[in-house]
Parts: C-alpha cells; structure tokens; sequence
C-alpha cells in the first residue's frame, strides 16, 4: 500500500537554508548538507530544496547546492526555483534532483510543463502552485509570492496537470511558517478536482496538523521550519499518522 | 577485489547523477556511454530512469545502440534497467504507442488503472516467500504479471511487476537510488553480478 510521505523543505538563498513567515522575513536555518542528511537518518521520505532568490535573481537553481545535498541523501530529491526551461531541468537532474518544481516560468509559459513531460515524463515535472485567500476565495502569487495573479488555484493546477504536470506542490502562503496548522480546505478543493498526488505546504505546527493534511486529501505533507527548529521529529510525525490510520513508512 | 566498470545509457533524459553516485557507493566504476564502442568496453550496462518512454527509445535509435545493447545482453553482459529504463526492457508501452521496446522481457507495458497517478512515493516490494520492502516509486505505467517478475507491488487493489529478472538482465519499477537501505542492498547485488561477469570474460 501506497505510504502517506512526510517531505522536509530546505529553502535555500546564498547557500544556506532559510525560513520566513509568509515568505518574508528570511532567517538564517542552518546547513543544507547537514539538514538534509539529519532528516534521511531520521527517516524522511522526500526532501523539496527551494532556491527561493533564484527567480528574483533571474538565475537557475544554485548547482553545487543541490548536488551537495544530493550526494548526502538516499531518498528522492525534488528541486524548485528558477526552473525556465527543458535544458534549465537536464542540468538540475544532472546535478542531483530527481525531480523538478515549476512555479513562476509555468504561469508566463504554461507549454514548459508539456515539453518538460515529453522528455522527462510527467512524474518528474512538479507544478508548483503558491496560493493565498483573496476578497472571493484564492489567488495565486508568483517570484515567491511578491507578484500577485488573480487567477484560481485549482483552476490552474487542472490546467497544469492536462498539460504535463505529475504533481501538485500546493503552498498556502497565509499559513507559511505560522504553525498554524495546514490550509485544509484549499487542500480538499484541489483532492477533489485532481487526478495527480497533492503535497500540501505551508503551515506544518501540531503533530495532528499532518493526519489533518492527509485526510483532507493530500498525499504528501511538507514541512520546513518545525523540523528546523526540532519543535517536532520526523518519527514522533509519523508515529502520530499511524495513530490516526494513515499509512506511513516505518 | 575487481573494481567492476559499468555503462550507464545517456540517452538525454534521466536522473543519471544520482544512478552514477549510488553505483559508485556499491563499489562500481562508472561511466556515461553514448556510443557503441564505450558500451563494449563496460563490464555491466544500466538503463536509467526519469524520463518519456518514447524519448528515450528514439534516442536509442538515434544513436545507433540498439543492437549493441542487444547484442551485449545476448553476451551475458549483465543490464539493469530502472523505472522507464525497465519499461523499455519489454515489448512496447502505452506511453508511447509508437516506440519499440528491447523486447528482452515479454508483455507491453500499460497505464496503471488507479484514478490517483503517478504512483509517486514509497510501497512496497513483495517477494514470493512472503518478504518485503519499502521502496520508492514515480511512474504511471507499469508492466503486467509474467513470468519473469521476481517481486510485484500492489496499489488500490491492482498487481504490478515490481522487479523482474531474465538472466543476467533485472529490471526494477522502483528508484533503487532513491530507496534507502533496500535500494543500496538491490545495487550492490548488481555490482556483485557486474563484478562475477567481469572475471569471466578475463579468465
């Protein structure tokens, strides 16, 4: 039986990890290398690396980084930031992603996500969604949620997945770094819109916060500043999963 | 102890860093072949995966290995393909209905009939003595029951072939380089195999 994953998030600018609130605010979170190789012996199943200064810097994902990370790690690595197109994503796997998140250059050219399946499959192309409430539902942000586009969520991510995407990385930015628990109801609304798997994001705190997640739909819960920080271990997550009935790795 | 060599295709798409450093960990060598005589020269061949069914098929074509790596196989040369890299060992795929497969393993590969795909994430790798293992997968076709399967997964109540074998030819649905303490386990058994064909064709 499929497992439910449990996804550690390494936002990364100049070479460190760094976390914000609401995507702003950025603190210094650590090593890469040393997070990551933390978060696989404590039994993660995925680790996403976000370049989060790459778009605003026009610039691909930082190279060495990945590749450093990569190299510690023996779980999948899906990497964002900066992915513009088909020959951007050949050198990220090149370096040691395994899989690809596309946010900002799918909204200016939504054909990147079929071309990028063609060659790559769709399982390896991520469609990176980051999502907020706005006056008459949700909006979606770009340039890590500094541009505004007033367009549906799930309305766009049905259009990325008939068009290539394998996958739904969904961030609510309202809840990024607040703790406050996931954005459920935004999860339910693209579960029962969606064919392809949901990794909700944004807003990891409680230990229920993740069963609350899967149980909304998601097939993938990610989080970023409690594993930073150690208010919460990977294994007491899961254990508290497997507690409420959802299906994790042991 | 020989340090076996072994090829992994670079046929323009796939995850190959990550294949090449966890092969390098089991103790192989590894280089990247796009031409006939580099595939000759490798004690063991790897067809990796990440990519389009039928990319990587026209690039086989393209660059003239399909006979070598036949030729390789009919050798003994021992070839493990990964994900689309095992899906190209059978006769052909829905995902691309138009490419040919190597046609080592008999069947065609189909869309898995769940209404969730990709299967994307960990499940498990289940022999016929009743073991398992937690492996992780990213793909939406796979290959239907034969008799080459050696291990099969199951997902929302439909039975795949999770790792097949013919020979000295293994074909695993599943991301062994991604896999944890299983995948290495899968990849050190391939290079031990790589390393056994090695010396024979020295002796």
């Amino acid at each position: 039986m499929l497992a439910k994953r449990v996804i550690a998030c390494l936002d990364i600018a100049g070479g460190r990890v760094v976390k914000g609130v609401n995507f702003r605010g950025l603190r210094d979170a650590g090593d890469p290398v040393d997070a990551a190789r933390g978060y696989c012996d404590e039994g993660i199943d995925e680790i996403v690396l976000l370049d989060v200064s790459a778009t605003n810097e026009g610039r691909a994902s930082a190279l060495d980084t990945v590749a450093a990370v990569s190299a510690a790690i023996d779980v999948p690595l899906a990497v964002g930031g900066g992915v513009r197109s088909v020959e951007d994503i050949a050198r990220l796997l090149d370096a040691g992603a395994d899989k690809v998140a596309i946010n900002s250059a799918a909204v200016a050219d939504p054909g990147l996500l079929a071309r990028a399946a063609e060659r790559f499959g769709r399982q390896c192309v991520v469609i990176s969604i980051d999502a907020r409430h706005a006056p008459n539902g949700y909006e979606i942000a770009t340039h890590s949620a500094q541009v505004r586009v007033p367009r549906d969520p799930i309305a766009w991510a049905l259009q990325a997945q008939e068009l290539g995407a394998g996958e739904l990385l969904l961030t609510s930015i309202d809840r990024d770094g607040t703790q406050r628990g996931f954005d459920t109801e935004l999860i339910a609304a693209a579960r029962a819109a969606l064919r392809i798997p949901i990794v909700a994001s944004g807003g990891a705190g409680a230990l229920d916060s993740f069963a609350d997640a899967f149980e909304a739909g998601a097939d993938a819960a990610l989080a970023a500043s409690v594993f930073h920080d150690g208010v919460l271990r990977i294994g007491e997550v899961k254990d508290a999963c497997a507690r409420r009935g959802v299906t994790v790795r042991a | 102890m020989s340090t076996p060599s072994i090829g992994i295709l670079d046929l323009g798409a796939a995850n190959r860093a990550n294949v090449a450093r966890a092969i390098e960990r089991s103790g192989a060598r590894v280089s990247f072949v796009r031409a006939q005589p580099e595939l000759d020269a490798c004690d063991a061949l790897v067809l990796p995966g990440v990519a389009h069914l039928g990319y990587i098929a026209a690039e086989l074509d393209r660059l003239a290995l399909r006979a070598p790596l036949l030729r390789a196989v009919g050798r003994g040369v021992p070839l493990l393909g990964i994900c689309a890299g095992y899906q190209l060992l059978f006769e052909g795929s829905d995902e691309a209905p138009q490419a040919r497969g190597l046609g080592i393993f008999d069947g065609h590969v189909r869309a898995l009939r769940t209404a969730r795909l990709p299967h994307m994430g960990w499940n498990r790798v289940e022999r016929s003595d009743g073991s398992a293992d937690w492996a992780y997968f990213a793909h939406t076709f796979a290959p239907p029951i034969s008799a080459c399967a050696i291990a099969t997964t199951e997902l929302d109540g439909e039975r795949f072939v999770s790792a097949a074998r013919r020979g000295a030819v293994l074909g695993v649905q599943f991301h062994p380089e991604r896999s944890g303490a299983y995948g290495r386990g899968v990849l050190d058994a391939f290079v031990t195999l790589a390393r056994e064909a090695s010396c024979l064709q020295s002796a």
